[in-house]
């Protein structure tokens, strides 16, 4: 699919692009094209697979063309063996899309290792800001959202632990929240009546070691390896962890406060006002919360935006993204032009052995040389 | 092209076209030769001359339905729903059959006593990673069915193991940790101490007569469909 705005437009945009990542000091690593598949579904999930371009190797390995640059240089960086890191790409990416163009060009920076979040968080948004207006683009509007605040809310509304990590699971997405929370709200079902009525007594006097012993045996006749998959003690542990939450329901004004959080959509100028409010309001404190949305407030009060949200439940659904993300909109269109994040998980699922922080961002340069303005 | 119709090749599924094929009155010429795999259709009312049958794989059916190589096929809904990636878009399910039943289910051992449903299934997904240092597996000849059964219960987080035969032993074989299979009576997944999620049937399949949305018709084309449709909804009725 070829674009009206020709071929000389995006090198143009590009290589202004690259012209500000050089001045930066990044680390603008090579990044084959093609590349191996499974980094990829490891992280995204077996999903990724129908969006993505795979091909096999004689030997059958599985390959894939780039469909993006993070994970590759997460995967440079952890070979590098250095603690930090900032980098930046420039390049086609491939991914299966019926309505828009399969091959793209991508753009952006990442930033790994800074131990002072809030502080790195504030310089990827500048600099994603700042690279757009290096290619012209100065009507921006930047919407933002939290994982980190909705789960301290949870934590703060003492919602029972095994419910906190279902609700982040589906933080980002309104209609799977709500079904979460409807569920919770009803209360579980008794799914226990299956059980041996001497295992169930077992559950009901907390005797994990005989619990997991008879799994271990009924494992052994059905045939199940022991190890390599679920073990007794895992499968033990969620049944104790779901028959303690079984009698348990989300009341309703717990229900209320976390509706009430997530309907929060306000300048981001008024954020810290917003969850002063919402913390008075349920007689809850939420550490560190409105400081960092007011850090980003500040830090970004000269960048001349033309306007920034704050959106309590705006997030991505992809397990490694643990904080802030963000996206960048020229006004008028409905695309957005950049969007980011801190992604704290992704080092750890590639294979990191210590926990690396990471942050980045990421432009759609075709969406820059779509004629909007 | 003139008009294409298929079956299947073998097996139940071929046996029951043919015998649908004989209640509603059509006569299906098979020829003596038994490694040919062409027939054809006489007497269809109101058109003139054979129509050709082939005699496929009920899968490769499927994708030609879809990549609009045949006009019209008998073949199960499972494998035409998972040989094309929109299949409401490629396909018209024109009425089910009546035979060729099976159920596609996910199903779990049955000593997962604390998994009862896709909402649990869920949560094993999401710390499978952290507990035993690789993503949940699901063995399965099942691709596009899977992603996309567990895309709407919003699981996104376990990898695919392809499994082309016996599907049910994979846990066992610590191949996979549960798998997506067909069953009709479940006997299998139970002889294997496997269970069926309570909300884990994918898919009610039975034999469908399927028209493709991607073949172009003549106006012969359409009625002999048309004539199809016809005379397996009196079948049914009957």
């Amino acid at each position: 699919m070829t674009r009206v705005v020709g071929e000389t437009a995006m090198t143009s945009i590009s290589n202004q692009l690259q012209a500000y990542f050089q001045t930066q000091t990044c680390a603008m690593p090579e990044i084959g094209l093609l590349q191996p598949a499974d980094p990829f579904l490891d992280t995204a999930g077996e999903d990724l697979r129908r969006r993505i371009f795979i091909t096999t190797e004689n030997g059958g390995k599985s390959l894939c063309l780039r469909p993006e640059f993070t994970i590759p240089v997460c995967l440079k960086h952890l070979q590098s063996g250095s603690e930090q890191g900032q980098y930046a790409y420039c390049g086609s990416v491939f991914r299966q899309r019926r309505d828009d163009a399969q091959e793209f060009t991508q753009a952006g920076m990442e930033d790994f290792g800074a131990q002072d979040k809030e502080a790195a968080d504030l310089h990827i948004l500048k600099h994603a800001v700042s690279a757009l207006k290096s290619v012209g683009e100065t009507d921006l509007k930047l919407v933002l959202g939290d994982q980190a605040i909705f789960a301290t809310v949870l934590e703060a509304l003492a919602i029972p632990e095994a419910w906190r990590k279902k609700l982040i699971r589906s933080f980002g997405d309104g209609e799977l929240l709500g079904e979460s929370l409807e569920r919770i709200s009803n209360g579980a079902e008794d799914r226990f009546a299956a059980l041996p009525s001497d295992i169930r007594a077992k559950l009901e006097c907390g005797d994990r070691e005989a619990v997991s012993g008879w799994l271990a045996d009924e494992m052994v006749k059905a045939g199940l390896p022991l190890t390599g998959s679920r073990t007794p003690t895992a499968i033990s542990d969620r049944l104790f962890e779901k028959f303690e939450l079984a009698s348990e329901k989300l009341d309703s004004s717990q229900r209320k406060s976390l509706e009430a959080f997530l309907a929060i959509d306000v300048p981001l100028v008024d954020a810290s006002d917003a969850l002063a409010e919402f913390e008075a309001h349920n007689g809850i404190i939420m550490n560190g919360c409105k400081e960092a949305l007011a850090t980003l407030s500040d830090g970004l009060s000269g960048k001349g935006l033309v306007a920034m949200r704050y959106r309590a439940g705006f997030g991505r659904r992809l397990d490694y993204y643990t904080g802030f993300v963000f996206e960048l909109y020229r006004s008028g269109m409905d695309k957005p032009v950049a969007g980011g994040g801190r992604y704290d998980q992704l080092m750890t699922l590639l294979g990191a052995r210590l926990k690396i922080p990471a942050v980045g961002f990421s432009i759609w340069v075709d969406r820059l040389s779509e004629t909007g303005k | 092209m003139s008009f294409t119709f298929a079956i299947p090749s073998k097996g139940r599924l071929k046996e029951q076209a043919l015998a649908m094929f004989e209640q509603a009155g059509l006569f299906l010429e098979i020829p003596s030769d038994a490694r040919s795999y062409q027939g054809s259709l006489k007497n269809i009312p109101g058109i003139d001359g054979k129509v050709s049958v082939a005699f496929l794989s009920a899968s490769e059916i499927a994708r030609e339905l879809a990549a609009g190589n045949l006009h019209a096929g008998i073949t199960g809904e499972d494998l035409a729903r998972e040989g094309t990636a929109e299949p409401d878009a490629a396909l018209e399910f024109v009425v089910s059959l009546g035979f060729g039943h099976a159920n596609v289910v996910i199903a779990v051992p049955e000593a997962w006593v604390d998994v009862d449903s896709m909402s649990d299934l869920d949560d094993v997904a999401a710390e499978f990673r952290a507990r035993h240092g690789r993503r949940l597996r699901i063995a399965t000849k099942y691709w596009n069915l899977t992603q996309r059964f567990f895309a709407d219960h919003g699981i996104a987080v376990y990898r695919i193991v392809e499994s082309l035969g016996a599907t049910e032993a994979a846990p066992s074989a610590g191949q996979a940790d549960a798998i997506v299979d067909i069953t009709s009576t479940g006997s299998t997944l139970k002889a294997n101490g496997l269970k069926i999620l309570s909300d884990g049937i994918m898919l009610k399949s039975q034999a469908n007569l399927i028209i493709s949305k991607m073949a172009k018709f003549s106006d012969r084309d359409r009625k002999i469909t048309q004539e199809l449709r016809l005379a397996m909804d009196k079948v049914l009725v009957d």
